[in-house]
């Protein structure tokens, strides 16, 4: 009985969708533990926690948050490729309210008294975060409006964005790099408090849209709505509306994760904040096992997905390998993930456990 | 005579987002050559095809996938991949002949394994071709870290070489009209991707099994297509495109290097659906990509010539030339369903369709509303930098004339080259003479600095530019008004007693490739202001 018991535990655990990125972030730190000195080691200054652990869970909240927008995306079904635009807008529209002096308007102060200044900010500060957040989801609705309402394929409809996003978000900073001097913005994606600060707000989001779609019904309408869009119809569901609600979220993720990076790094960069961005969320989510044809999803999978890419780059940097050469590494990744999740493999392991339920309800 | 028009539209409704990029390429070239004097010169046609091979072939190659309902984002990765290995062999002394076998070779290699793992491990064409692209990127990097230089002369000959257009062209004086071989080359593959899209049985096949979501390759392999090796093959001639894509960028820009060709994949996409095919695949013509990449050239053009706009309009641009074509796309599937489901169409529908026509008015007049807004708003803004007190970064460049009185006076002096660079984010003049005895001068206008390498190098330069065929008619003058921020030059080049003196601007495209060897190896000796 007692072996039947931990028999059935193990192969719940293998059916669970975090089983896979569990695996791959153990193999990955196990590797990282054998090969690079000191990598766990964690140190107190000044009241901060340091160590190259803590750099990759910081380093990681970008692509954490945004995993969690492109999940629920992903999960109906769609896709969003131009959250790295949406979050080269955000960042532009948040930099040019804390000094629009910079575009050129014509405004009374002098500059030279603002650089350095460490308390300037023309526009209140919590203007300076709802703003950019309202014009990233606006962002979402776009793309949302197009998928849903227009009807044309989520990977064309949003692909407009991410072409023009760029071009968009030049055109606010009038393709300046905007430093930005408020220590209180920095705040954001700089402060320490005993961990990250940016770490608590992607907990945050996560627990935001773990009640929403764990603790309402919506995250099973986003499932229905991705399993299969013509019945949840029959069922009554307005897949539209659902469609709609998670590329706005989507896009309000993107917003956050702009504050994040371009506090962090404390200009606006619209040529390179977000770059190739997506591409690293998209990842993440599929690295969570989450199909991109849509049904089942799992955020925490998603989230430990974002971690095991950014353990990746990490070790592959503290390896010596140049910072321009780690895309090849992850590539090679992502070659090893996708012949995992293949059919064939998947069929395969599933024999090894002895276990022929289908793992995901696709069809 | 309107029911008759109406018709002919209705029946060959296929033919219409073709006809619409064909008709929007006419209506913009004639806009430009209404408001640029610049762009009525028959050679500013040509021009079109001298400055986008790379793209027009690679968008061969990405209409084939296409129409097959996948996508490849690998080709930036591809091209840049191929520019910086050929380079990096050209460099270790291997025949140009064998570096383009081998380029072919692994463009083919890479396009063959993606194709595999779509066909046959079923990944997402957008997973399997992204690491493609990072992969190709990655080992950019690992072959080198820094700019590999191209100094074959088949490449030289190549990148150099004008082939006059009869009729338009002076043969005696070599003025005139002319394009280069790599326009015929990308013609050559334009013309036989159009035979095979539309003559063979492959591309009969390409076509049934994109569209329709998926339906249409179910149905294709129940008839027995040969669906799993045509889509290996068609990643495998788009892996063709891209590495000849990849050889013809680097002779045109005669350079290899892993940030080359940036966000490329995103122009030859976009360029693929302003040609009228449909990203859902099984629909669009070959013809229409010849007039997709010709037309984001004319963008990138017009704005060129415009000067007063900057580059990220042409992004912008393409962006919402995209979305418009993307709409015509969607209303006409919309419509062609409506025509197939046998229900008559009831009254709520034509409501549902009113609202839709009127969703799409709407969205399509927001966004022509925000455009000019925003246009209206930077021009504006422009204007109060300029008479209110310009902070030095904002501002653009005042044009300011070349100094040639002093270059003059340098040359009288015994200077064997003067360059003057002017304009810029910082808006510099700088006018450098360089003496034979290894003295060079510098002056931005306010201060002089002086520097002395050896002779030796000054000779070698000197040589350089003399074996770039700098007092032959391959090196010319191709001055015109250049964009905000970007530099403009004036070289003056005395070797055994010839002189001669060409300009060029930056971000022109159309001046030699010799002439920016020329200035990065000047730029190395000169010295450097402080800002």
């Amino acid at each position: 009985m007692k072996k039947f018991l931990s028999n059935f535990r193990f192969k719940k655990l293998v059916e669970s969708k975090i089983f896979f990125p569990l695996i791959a972030l153990a193999i990955i730190l196990l590797f990282d533990l054998i090969v690079i000195p000191g990598f766990f080691k964690l140190e107190m200054k000044q009241g901060h926690l340091y160590g190259s652990f803590i750099d990759v869970l910081r380093n990681s909240v970008p692509i954490m948050i945004l995993a969690i927008g492109m999940t629920l995306v992903i999960a109906t079904g769609g896709i969003d490729i131009s959250v790295g635009a949406t979050m080269a807008i955000a960042s532009s529209v948040a930099c040019i309210l804390i000094n629009p002096t910079i575009i050129g308007l014509k405004l009374s102060q002098d500059i030279s008294s603002l650089v350095g200044n460490s308390t300037y900010s023309f526009t209140p500060l919590w203007l300076v975060i709802l703003v950019p957040l309202i014009v990233a989801s606006l962002c979402g609705l776009w793309n949302g409006v197009l998928v849903t309402y227009g009807k044309i394929q989520p990977m064309v409809a949003t692909l407009i964005l991410m072409i023009a996003g760029r071009g968009i978000a030049q055109l606010i900073t009038n393709a300046i790099k905007i430093i930005i001097f408020n220590d209180t913005y920095a705040y954001i994606g700089n402060g320490w408090i005993i961990l990250p600060f940016s770490l608590y707000i992607a907990a945050f989001i996560f627990a935001i849209a773990w009640l929403i779609t764990r603790k309402t019904s919506i995250g099973l309408f986003i499932e229905a709505v991705g399993a299969n869009s013509r019945s949840s119809f029959f069922a009554g569901i307005n897949a539209k509306r659902v469609k709609l609600f998670t590329y706005v979220f989507c896009g309000f993720c993107a917003g956050v994760a702009a504050l994040v990076v371009s506090s962090s790094i404390r200009t606006s960069d619209a040529n390179q904040i977000g770059l190739y961005m997506e591409l690293d969320a998209i990842l993440a989510v599929i690295f969570g096992g989450t199909s991109m044809d849509g049904g089942r999803f799992s955020l925490l999978a998603s989230m430990i997905g974002a971690l095991v890419i950014q353990a990746t780059s990490t070790s592959t940097l503290a390896l010596g390998v140049p910072a321009s050469a780690i895309i090849a590494v992850k590539a090679l990744v992502v070659v090893i993930v996708i012949i995992l999740y293949s059919q064939q493999v998947q069929g395969f392991l599933r024999k090894i456990f002895g276990t022929n339920k289908q793992k995901e309800v696709k069809e | 005579m309107m029911t008759r028009f109406g018709l002919a539209i209705s029946k060959n409704r296929k033919f219409l987002p073709l006809a619409a990029t064909i008709f929007l390429f006419i209506i913009a070239y004639s806009f430009g050559a209404f408001s640029y004097a610049g762009m009525r010169d028959p050679q500013a046609f040509f021009t079109l095809f001298i400055i986008t091979p790379f793209l027009l072939i690679s968008a061969i190659g990405e209409t084939f996938v296409v129409f097959t309902g996948g996508i490849d984002l690998s080709v930036s990765g591809v091209v840049a991949l191929t520019a910086t290995a050929s380079a990096a062999l050209l460099q270790a002394g291997v025949n140009p002949w064998i570096v383009f076998g081998l380029m072919l070779i692994m463009g083919m290699t890479l396009g063959a394994v993606m194709g595999t793992f779509i066909a046959y491990l079923k990944v997402h064409p957008w997973i399997a071709t992204i690491a493609g692209m990072w992969f190709a990127r990655g080992m950019c990097y690992i072959i080198s870290d820094s700019e590999i230089r191209i100094y074959d002369p088949l490449y030289k000959l190549l990148a150099g070489t004008k082939i006059l257009i009869p009729g338009l062209a002076d043969v005696v004086t070599k003025k005139g009209a002319y394009i280069t071989p790599l326009v015929v080359l990308s013609m050559t593959i334009f013309i036989i991707a159009l035979f095979v899209a539309h003559f063979t049985k492959f591309g009969r096949t390409i076509y049934a099994i994109g569209g329709n979501g998926g339906a249409n390759e179910q149905s294709a392999r129940l008839m027995g297509l040969p669906v799993d090796r045509t889509k290996i093959l068609v990643y495998t001639v788009n892996g063709l495109c891209s590495a000849l894509a990849g050889i013809a960028y680097s002779i045109y820009v005669g350079s290899g290097h892993g940030s080359h060709a940036t966000g490329f994949e995103m122009t030859v996409i976009a360029a693929v659906v302003i040609g009228g095919t449909m990203l859902t695949g099984g629909e669009g013509y070959m013809f229409g990509t010849l007039f997709g990449v010709l037309t984001t050239a004319l963008i990138q053009m017009i704005i060129q010539f415009n000067g007063k706009l900057s580059s990220w309009w042409t992004s912008i641009a393409i962006g919402v030339l995209t979305l418009a074509f993307i709409g015509i796309q969607s209303l006409l599937v919309n419509i062609n369903a409506k025509k197939i489901s046998p229900t008559k169409l009831t009254d709520s529908d034509a409501a549902a369709r009113k609202k839709k026509t009127a969703l799409y008015g709407g969205i399509a007049a927001v966004v022509i509303i925000a455009s000019s807004l925003i246009f209206y708003f930077v021009d504006k803004n422009a204007k109060n930098t300029a008479a209110a007190n310009p902070t030095p970064t904002v501002t653009n460049c005042q044009l300011k004339p070349f100094r040639n009185d002093l270059a003059k006076q340098f040359i009288a002096d015994g200077a064997v080259i003067t360059y003057e660079r002017n304009g810029g984010m910082d808006c510099i003049d700088e006018l450098s003479a360089l003496y034979p005895d290894g003295r060079i001068v510098s002056d931005n206008g306010t201060e002089k600095k002086e520097k002395t390498v050896t002779p030796d190098q000054i000779n070698k330069v000197l040589t350089d530019i003399n074996n770039m065929e700098w007092f032959t008619d391959n090196m010319y003058s191709t001055y015109h008004k250049p964009c905000d921020q970007c530099f403009h030059y004036n070289t003056t080049v005395v070797y055994q007693g010839k002189s001669k003196t060409v300009e060029a601007v930056d971000g022109g495209t159309d001046a030699p490739s010799e002439y920016w060897i020329m200035s990065g190896e000047i730029t190395q000796l000169v010295p450097v202001f402080s800002k």
